[in-house]
């Protein structure tokens, strides 16, 4: 296919959409979460009943990724009216359908939220749960089906790979990605376009790009969701990395707990293939750009690039000390640019609407928006994407619809097993990476796990050591022996057997650990526990025993 | 990803369709060693587990070494060396599983199985295993139960539903 | 060739570029601990003693990973890194079962010289004490889990020497362990060429020939590099 061809199917579809003989377009949310609440067969009663009252030529029923409330589940959208149902069941979608089909009006009581707001919002939109948010890498989740390239298309999919590919050299690519300001989002923050400049300025035959799709942290599926909702967006960043640093081979290593994740990107491959998307000569250009999943096997670590890469490679996931950085020397020891999912994802707005589009949101160190996986005892779990800055309060009282059961909001964990604690008096702290990092957090990849005053400090403290030393390679000794002795540690004090020099000796390991181990991971391990003896010590003290 | 029944290879005919599959993946890799772990997960996927024989059988088609091949293994939490169990049960401990009490689900399975997460049942009918994190946070507490995914369980819950599966508990 | 200066403990130094901080500091007699490091295997920096201070960069860095760049400006004896050095010791010893007393080792030791060096008098960790093998299935060697440290000297000597890969580690975390093949008695192995490389390149009494009373060991670890400076020379 060439660049006409492309125009021409877009053309055709939008065409299609707009003499749309459909009234309606019912969308049956079929992200992982809805799926497990039964999703499934609301999509097969549905089209039953759709049928059954010979709707079929008026209302179409689509499934699409994940919508965020996923704890609300499972979710069905009607547009236009924006009417969204949550806690859909088999035996109401007659009375639905019925209600909003044929007498024209929704039924409040179960419209989303209809049980613990007042009032619901019948248009969705107005509700302050979507007001709040911007959906820049999540926009066409929940309206798309993610199984149907050309569903994509018609929202100007793979339009910014055709204007990269026609009207932008390389340098100018870098250069857009640049001026967004755009900061890796997988966890440390580090500039993307700086990144993508180095690997582009590295002189190989070879390069490759590789999209980190390891999302291991606990409470953590921004990239599932992502992947699952919309992949061919994923995709299409990565093909845009690959023009603008001069690879053209692509790994996407996804976890092996993602199924449905690795099924639909595995099958938007092969549908962008089949267009002429991907593969030799893309787009009759002399670009060629081919990608391959990679299944993860099950190991924490591998969310660190060298790992990563080690894994790639059928080994062991164990990290290398850098430099050299993957830039470098990386996969196969060929320059390799390394980004998060959701990186990839924010890739082709950032080109269609500019760099500096992009840049004016959010704060000044940290552009662009956020996806958070919002869990724990939060009233709304689920999936949300809101600018750079938005307040801690604003997430979790306003997105979030508060605490479950109207209790104290205690402290809420960002960034996993790598990330810290944020106590109640910082409820106002702008979530950036700046202000998150001067609490002792860090951004992470977006798990957001709210806590009430049932959770105690030291068994989370416990619970995330747990984690590290169980997910520890084994490589280094900071890391391998220091984990293990940091949580038999805590859990001499979670039983009030430990005196205050236990204290002292752990808080003297978790600092050595972090300054100490080979990768990120121990690196940060000390984090949860350090943050917790910063803004909860006194639930450390109350547990040590005074004797000599 | 359904596993079949696990049954040890070398009770299995000769003409075994595992195998076969195992060795189209080989194939379609063109025996190249770096896809050892695409060709582990095959055989995961087919076995629910890693028997010794058909370890060996990767090993020597990949040209691999073998304490590369086992070291590589026992690195990730997917592959196993031993049956897991006609059923299987995966409690989810992921961070807003935990908050929501998924240790009290464990903590009842475990001591109406009398044995521990990783352990099969001594007939070999049910494996219990924990996931880190399965990523279905919002469904917090979570348990999948023969690839169906259990959303927020209580532990009476879980253990009728296993007492369904094995008739016992 | 050129040569770049850079400044090691106040010390100014022209060296060479391409070589590692390891390498210069050997060079210029600045002493540097080390365990997992053996010249002539490839570097990989897990045990974290040789940790330098460069001006400039946040983060310790491995000295034996970590190449000269020209103005660099290192320290390899501050008090920050003799403490990590000292925890990492007693790390290395509260983690399996080390007895000095007891060992064919004992005085030919690199950890026990290690503990010396950094005046370890006592462990202020509780030991591990995990239960380990003791592999006696070789006709000629022993292996003993019980005194490994996981610096998998052995590991690269056998894949990157002498080509066998009869070594590699298995499990992660705490449960590393170093195996033979699929895990199976070393005397059964089928890549183990009974070469012994491995026991000169481990640093402690975890592999050790039979026959050997204790504190009888001798090893030579230097004959690793000498090999493979003769195997390139191809004489």
């Amino acid at each position: 296919m060439n660049r006409q061809d492309l125009k021409t199917i877009i053309y055709a579809e939008k065409k299609k959409e707009e003499t749309n003989k459909y009234k309606h377009k019912i969308c049956v949310c079929c992200g992982a979460g809805c799926i497990s609440s039964g999703s499934e067969e609301v999509m097969k009663k549905l089209q039953e009943e759709i049928k059954t009252r010979g709707l079929e030529n008026e209302v179409e029923v689509i499934p699409t990724g994940c919508m965020g409330p996923c704890n609300q589940g499972p979710l069905m959208k009607f547009l236009p009216e924006y009417n969204i149902y949550q806690k859909v069941d088999c035996s109401n979608i007659s009375a639905i359908v019925q209600s909003q089909l044929i007498e024209k009006k929704p039924i409040e009581d179960l419209l989303l939220f209809a049980d613990s707001r007042e009032k619901p919002f019948i248009d969705a939109r107005d509700d302050p749960y979507f007001k709040k948010q911007l959906k820049i890498a999540l926009k066409n989740c929940g309206h798309i089906n993610p199984e149907r390239i050309e569903d994509y298309l018609v929202h100007n999919g793979y339009l910014a790979l055709d204007k990269v590919l026609f009207e932008m050299s390389p340098e100018e690519v870098i250069a857009e990605v640049k001026q967004s300001r755009i900061r890796g989002r997988g966890g440390a923050g580090y500039p993307a376009g700086l990144k993508w400049e180095t690997v582009y300025k590295y002189v190989n035959d070879q390069k490759y790009v590789i999209c980190n799709g390891d999302e291991g942290d606990p409470g953590a599926f921004m990239d599932r969701s992502v992947l699952e909702g919309n992949p061919h967006r994923v995709l299409e960043g990565m093909a845009i990395a690959g023009y603008a640093i001069g690879a053209n081979k692509g790994y996407a290593y996804i976890r092996g707990e993602y199924p449905l994740a690795i099924k639909r990107f595995e099958l938007a491959i092969k549908q962008a293939k089949k267009l002429g998307l991907l593969g030799n000569n893309i787009l009759g250009t002399t670009f060629s750009f081919d990608v391959e999943v990679r299944i993860g096997a099950g190991a924490f670590v591998c969310g660190e690039e060298t790992a990563l890469i080690a894994s790639i490679e059928g080994k062991r996931g164990t990290p290398r000390p850098r430099p050299p950085f993957p830039a470098e020397s990386g996969l196969w020891g060929k320059p390799t640019l390394i980004n998060n999912v959701e990186t990839f994802a924010a890739i082709s707005p950032i080109i269609n609407n500019g760099g500096e589009w992009y840049s004016e949101i959010g704060t000044p160190k940290s552009a662009g928006t956020k996806v958070f996986a919002l869990a724990g005892k939060i009233n709304y779990a689920g999936l949300i994407e809101v600018p750079m800055g938005t307040t801690l309060r604003e997430i979790v009282f306003d997105i979030g619809g508060g605490i479950q059961n109207g209790e104290d909001f205690k402290a809420a964990q960002t960034g996993g097993p790598s990330g810290g604690c944020i106590p109640a008096e910082h409820l106002d702290v702008k979530m950036d990476y700046e202000s998150l990092v001067s609490l002792g957090s860090i951004m992470g990849s977006g798990g957001l796990i709210i806590m009430d005053k049932s959770s105690d400090m030291v068994d989370v403290a416990r619970f995330f050591m747990e984690f590290c030393m169980d997910e520890s390679c084994g490589k280094c000794v900071p890391c391998r022996v220091g984990t293990r002795m940091m949580h038999d540690l805590l859990q001499k004090i979670c039983e009030n057997k430990a005196t205050q020099i236990d204290l002292d000796r752990l808080e003297e390991l978790a600092v050595y650990v972090k300054e100490t181990s080979l990768c990120g991971l121990g690196g940060s391990a000390p984090n949860p526990l350090l943050s917790t003896l910063r803004h909860f010590r006194q639930e450390y003290e109350n547990r040590i025993v005074q004797h000599d | 990803m359904k596993s079949e029944t696990a049954v040890p290879v070398k009770d299995m005919p000769k003409t075994d369709p595992r195998m076969k599959l195992i060795a189209a993946k080989l194939k379609k890799e063109s025996f190249k060693p770096d896809a050892l772990i695409e060709i582990l997960h095959t055989a995961q996927n087919a076995y629910g587990y890693l028997p010794k024989e058909v370890l060996s059988y990767i090993t020597k088609a990949l040209h691999l070494p073998p304490s590369r091949v086992y070291s590589t293994v026992t690195f990730y939490h997917f592959f196993s060396l031993k049956s897991k169990g006609e059923h299987t049960c995966l409690v989810c401990t992921g961070t807003a599983c935990y908050v929501k009490g998924a240790q009290a689900i464990l903590n009842e399975i475990e001591r109406g199985l009398g044995l521990k997460a990783g352990q099969v049942t001594a007939d070999n009918k049910l494996g219990v295993q924990v996931a880190r994190c399965i990523g279905a946070c919002g469904l917090a507490p979570a348990v999948v139960l023969d690839d169906e995914v259990q959303a927020k369980v209580t532990p009476e819950e879980i253990v009728q539903k296993i007492n369904a599966k094995i008739g016992t508990l | 060739m050129n040569t770049i200066p850079i400044i090691i403990d106040e010390k100014k130094l022209e060296v060479d570029p391409g070589k590692t901080i390891l390498e210069v500091c050997r060079e210029n007699e600045i002493e540097i601990l080390t365990m997992c490091h053996l010249k002539g295997v490839l570097d990989i920096g897990a045990c974290r003693l040789c940790l330098v201070e460069i001006e400039g960069i946040n983060k310790l860095l491995s000295a034996c990973t970590t190449k000269v760049a020209a103005n660099m400006i290192i320290r390899t004896n501050t008090d920050r890194i003799k403490k990590y050095q000292r925890i990492t010791t007693e790390l290395f010893f509260a983690e399996r079962n080390h007895v000095c007393a007891v060992c064919v080792a004992n005085g030919k030791c690199e950890l026990q010289d290690l503990g010396y060096k950094v005046g370890l008098d006592h462990i202020r960790y509780p030991h591990l004490f995990p239960q380990c093998e003791v592999d006696t299935s070789h006709p000629w060697y022993v292996m003993d889990h019980n005194r490994c440290i996981m610096c998998t000297r052995c590991v690269r000597v056998c894949n990157e020497v002498e080509g066998a890969h009869n070594w590699d580690v298995m499990n992660r975390g705490h449960q590393v362990r170093v195996i033979s093949d699929f895990n199976s008695p070393w005397g059964e192995s089928v890549t183990c060429t009974s070469c012994g490389k491995c026991l000169h390149a481990c640093p402690t009494g975890a592999i050790w020939p039979k026959a050997i009373v204790q504190g009888q060991l001798q090893k030579n670890p230097g004959m690793i590099n000498e090999l493979v400076e003769k195997r390139k020379m191809k004489l």
